[in-house]
């Protein structure tokens, strides 16, 4: 009898992860890194309050990224960032809406490491341009991490470099992005 | 003789003025984040309050609230940890989705391990904004939190 249970509890646990559709998290990381080989010292905020919701059928991929919750070392270094280059007050935020293009390649059930390409759209400074990067997604007991790491050019979401600093910060800036994503429970 | 004079004067005031800059130039580069600990808040306000406000009209509340201290108080609804160890504290109301999210500061991370679910708690941070979304719920975010009362 109590073989039964745990059997019928297990069935049911089974049955919970096989079926979560959407994947999420509202703790994911991004790591912002502009330092190019003149720089006097590391230029990199980290972020760590990105959301990111994976959907596993459509493969649909979206984030979402407050531009003040990057922090950086320095205190005037993040001031800098804030008020001349990404502008953080009139854009609060930089949103990425795409989908996981070879996300047949991808068994949501099964642990494993899959290489994937993801394409959509970036949304940084008031400036929507479009992307494609290639990342890995491994599924765990369920859960599923998701990295990722593509370069931005800084010019194209019309970021400006002040001309007295132009060759201490790099023109493009390299973006990681490390999530653990939960299923959703609905 | 006195146009040597003015001279050595001009290039002692411009030696000072240089090494005044200097300093300040120096501290500025230098200069830490300020402890959240030290600074008083600029809003004092509960979670629902807040989360209400942002709800109606972000715009206006990011113009109010955005980069400014705040202090919430409010339920917690959960308590994260990370890979890493650090703690995010979760105040709200648990009947809504909605919640202020708030990354406690690096230096005072200690602080999470004492915080228990379901209790009062007032938390103050840096409000770095919202994000709206109507599946997981909205979010407020604080960030370089400390807890103050708990």
């Amino acid at each position: 009898m109590k073989n039964y249970f745990v059997l019928a509890a297990a069935l049911m646990l089974f049955a919970v992860s096989a079926s979560a559709q959407k994947f999420f998290t509202k703790s994911g990381k991004i790591e912002f890194d502009a330092t190019t080989s003149s720089s006097p010292e590391k230029i990199e905020g980290v972020n760590k309050t990105a959301t990111c919701v994976l959907d596993s059928k459509s493969g649909a991929l979206q984030f979402s990224v407050l531009m003040k919750g990057f922090a950086f070392e320095r205190a005037l270094m993040e001031e800098h960032f804030n008020e001349n280059y990404v502008e953080s007050n009139k854009f609060p935020r930089a949103e990425f809406k795409g989908t996981v293009a070879n996300n047949d390649a991808v068994n949501y059930t099964k642990d494993g490491t899959y290489n994937v390409t993801v394409k959509g759209k970036l949304t940084l400074h008031g400036v929507t341009k479009d992307v494609e990067t290639t990342g890995k997604l491994t599924v765990q007991g369920g859960k599923i991490s998701a990295t990722a790491s593509f370069p931005v050019l800084l010019a194209d979401y019309d970021v400006t470099i002040p001309g007295l600093v132009a060759d201490k910060v790099a023109k493009t800036a390299k973006i990681g992005v490390t999530c653990a994503l939960e299923p959703l429970k609905n | 003789m006195k146009r040597k004079k003015i001279i050595i004067y001009t290039v002692l005031v411009l030696l000072v003025a240089g090494a005044v800059a200097g300093f300040y130039i120096y501290k500025e580069y230098n200069r830490k984040h300020k402890d959240t600990a030290d600074l008083k808040p600029d809003f004092t306000a509960p979670a629902t309050q807040l989360l209400g406000e942002f709800g109606k009209d972000e715009k206006e509340s990011n113009t109010k609230y955005l980069g400014k201290v705040l202090q919430v108080d409010g339920l917690v609804k959960d308590i994260v940890k990370d890979d890493n160890g650090f703690y995010t504290i979760v105040v709200g109301d648990t009947a809504s989705m909605s919640s202020v999210r708030c990354s406690l500061d690096s230096v005072h991370n200690g602080q999470g391990a004492t915080v228990n679910k379901g209790a009062a708690i007032a938390v103050k941070g840096i409000c770095s904004g919202y994000n709206a979304d109507e599946m997981l719920g909205s979010d407020l975010i604080l960030n370089r939190a400390v807890i103050e009362k708990n």
